[in-house]
């Protein structure tokens, strides 16, 4: 057969990419699992981590999430909720716009003390290496035992030095990124719209 | 359907122009981009093509995206399906050029190729899939990145032009001192940073 | 055959490197270069797709019609590009949440679409398979290297590990695209700098015929 009669030409092209699609199906059914695994990995470890529980290893993580969180709720209702040391910590999923698309974090307070446990980033689409910045250790550990003022917490981007982070947790107040002052106002408007959030939930108040 | 987040499309349209230039915030389609900027008319053109490409290449990869690949699980796919829309997509273009106006076929024609594999455009429609869009957000996110390059490449073209005859260090000349300029473009755009509320 | 090898070996990683001399495929990779872990994924990943990518269209090269040359070359790209994505997304899932779009416009970088045009179109699949490492880790070096400086001098540490002392004040340009831009441009007029020395030195030996 010619190399450029129209037949080849449609035979060929409809061959090699079944034979590319079908390697690709195979690829990704394998994968399937770990990647799923992954997935759960993250959300599960997402709820532990802006609570501040720890655990050992990822096979951990599955275990103690399912012994020591409830989970109420549904859809965008769902929150989860854990007692430490006796008062009541609840957690929820909160989103709101970023920069440059939603920025949905996992965000967890204690009821009693009206200081926040911490937050986890799950899914944000900012800048690279600036407003991406938020999903950092530095910028994140700011929030654990950061007391809410009656004004909820303030992000404050500026003369800070980057990397560093607010370590006073009494003065309801965090270190933005700087460079990215509109992810800072973002997530700071978040955080308060998800204490707002978690405070309404029944039994917020016990 | 997934969560749409709610940024006004129009808003978004300017901000990927301005504040989060494509090309001076993203790198995306810098190749082409320092190779063709030398000449004003020929910037004029590809940028014209590419702001077109890109805006229809995001609604129909929009489209394709929410009816085609999400419904039946075939995302793991969707690198093939976009860069076979893209080409598609710039292929009909040039037909649809050729044979209603020869002349604008004359002055884009031969930088349609080109577009294929230009990285904005699959960067844009990379983008606007991770960044879940809407429809409407989609197409002004597609055109106004388009317009964000073409902005870019035409001044860039004009400085360029105006240090033709300037005395630059020999080594520098040609592609090291164009890198410096979109270096100082990048640093002037950053101005606009948070001129543009994308809420 | 051994000396065929090195010399396209040599020509990838210095003499025809794709950034220093031809400034090809730094978009999809500079923008993640704030950060060295994500270059250096994001490199590899360009690396293995080209490596892979030029061995089979040179494989195939026989075979495929001239009509559909360029989409079947973006075809094989785009697969090898796939499997990167899924390997990231299955064994590196922070990486593949962090570098986001990045991986995906592999496809586009370049590279890959001008070493399968310019070498696996016309050479056999082993010496394209060679010409595409070489020419991936030509573009991993420069690129590490200035993302090292990026990391560096704009956070004040390497791999996320803090190397500068305490008073160091990081230099947030650097992580901002310009200084990206300007690195580039550095190490652009450094290569050619020394290709014009490299000439210039040749010269004398050369003039005197050119007076007579």
């Amino acid at each position: 057969m010619k190399r450029d009669s129209t037949v080849y030409v449609v035979l060929f092209t409809f061959f090699v990419c079944a034979f590319f699609v079908a390697l690709l199906a195979v690829a990704n059914e394998l994968t399937k699992d770990r990647v799923e695994a992954n997935r759960r990995f993250a959300a599960q470890s997402a709820v532990l981590d802006a609570l501040g529980i720890g655990y050992a290893a990822r096979t951990d993580a599955e275990t103690i999430y399912a012994e020591r969180l409830s989970v109420s709720g549904e859809g965008s209702d769902r929150y989860y909720s854990t007692a430490i040391d006796g008062e009541r910590h609840l957690a929820a999923l909160v989103s709101g716009p970023g920069l440059w698309g939603t920025i949905e974090i996992m965000l967890a307070m204690d009821m009693d003390s009206s200081r926040l446990d911490g937050i986890q980033v799950l899914s944000q689409n900012e800048t690279p290496g600036l407003g991406g910045r938020i999903d950092e250790q530095w910028f994140k550990r700011q929030f654990r035992g950061e007391l809410i003022g009656p004004e909820g917490i303030s992000i404050t981007s500026g003369a800070e030095a980057a990397g560093t982070g607010d370590a006073d947790p009494e003065n309801s107040r965090l270190d933005g990124i700087t460079g990215a002052s509109r992810t800072s106002q973002a997530m700071e408007a978040i955080v308060n719209s998800g204490i707002a959030k978690l405070r309404k939930l029944p039994g917020g108040v016990q | 359907m997934p969560a749409f987040s709610d940024i006004n499309p129009i808003v978004l349209f300017f901000a990927s122009i301005l504040t989060s230039n494509i090309l001076l915030s993203n790198f995306l389609g810098t190749c082409s981009f320092i190779a063709i900027s030398k000449e004003w008319k020929s910037s004029f053109g590809l940028g014209l093509a590419v702001t077109l490409v890109i805006g229809i290449c995001c609604a129909i990869c929009w489209t394709v995206l929410q009816y085609l690949v999400i419904p039946l699980g075939i995302e793991y796919l969707s690198f093939i399906i976009f860069i076979i829309v893209i080409a598609a997509v710039v292929q009909m273009l040039e037909m649809v050029i050729d044979r209603y106006s020869p002349s604008l076929y004359l002055s884009l024609g031969i930088f349609l190729p080109l577009i294929t594999v230009n990285c904005a455009v699959l960067g844009a429609v990379l983008f606007m899939q991770i960044r879940n869009y809407g429809f409407l957000q989609a197409v002004a996110f597609g055109f106004g990145a388009g317009a964000g390059w073409w902005l870019a490449i035409m001044l860039l073209a004009a400085i360029r032009k105006r240090i033709e005859n300037n005395p630059v260090p020999a080594g520098l000349k040609g592609t090291g001192i164009t890198l410096i300029v979109i270096g100082f473009m990048a640093m002037a755009f950053i101005g606009f940073s948070g001129m543009i509320a994308v809420q | 055959m051994s000396g065929k090898y090195s010399t396209i070996i040599r020509d990838g990683l210095w003499s025809n490197n794709p950034i220093l001399f031809q400034v090809l495929g730094i978009c999809s990779t500079l923008a993640v270069t704030n950060s060295l872990r994500n270059t250096f994924i994001m490199t590899m990943g360009v690396t293995f797709s080209t490596a892979f990518a030029s061995w089979n269209l040179s494989l195939m090269k026989d075979f495929i019609p001239r009509k559909v040359r360029m989409i079947m070359q973006v075809l094989v790209i785009s697969f090898y590009v796939i499997i990167v994505d899924i390997i990231l997304r299955a064994y590196l899932p922070e990486a593949s949440k962090q570098l986001g779009p990045y991986v995906g416009l592999i496809i586009t970088n370049c590279i890959l679409m001008g070493r399968a045009e310019a070498f696996a179109a016309a050479n056999k699949p082993v010496a394209s398979f060679i010409d595409g490492l070489a020419n991936g880790l030509g573009y991993t070096a420069i690129l590490v290297g200035i993302a090292v400086v990026r990391e560096l001098l704009g956070f004040g540490t390497l791999l996320g590990l803090r190397v500068a002392p305490a008073n160091f004040v990081p230099m947030t340009i650097m992580i901002m695209p310009p200084s990206a831009f300007f690195l580039v441009a550095l190490v652009a007029w450094w290569a050619k700098s020394l290709g014009i020395r490299k000439a210039a030195w040749k010269q004398p030996r050369q003039a005197p015929s050119a007076a007579r």
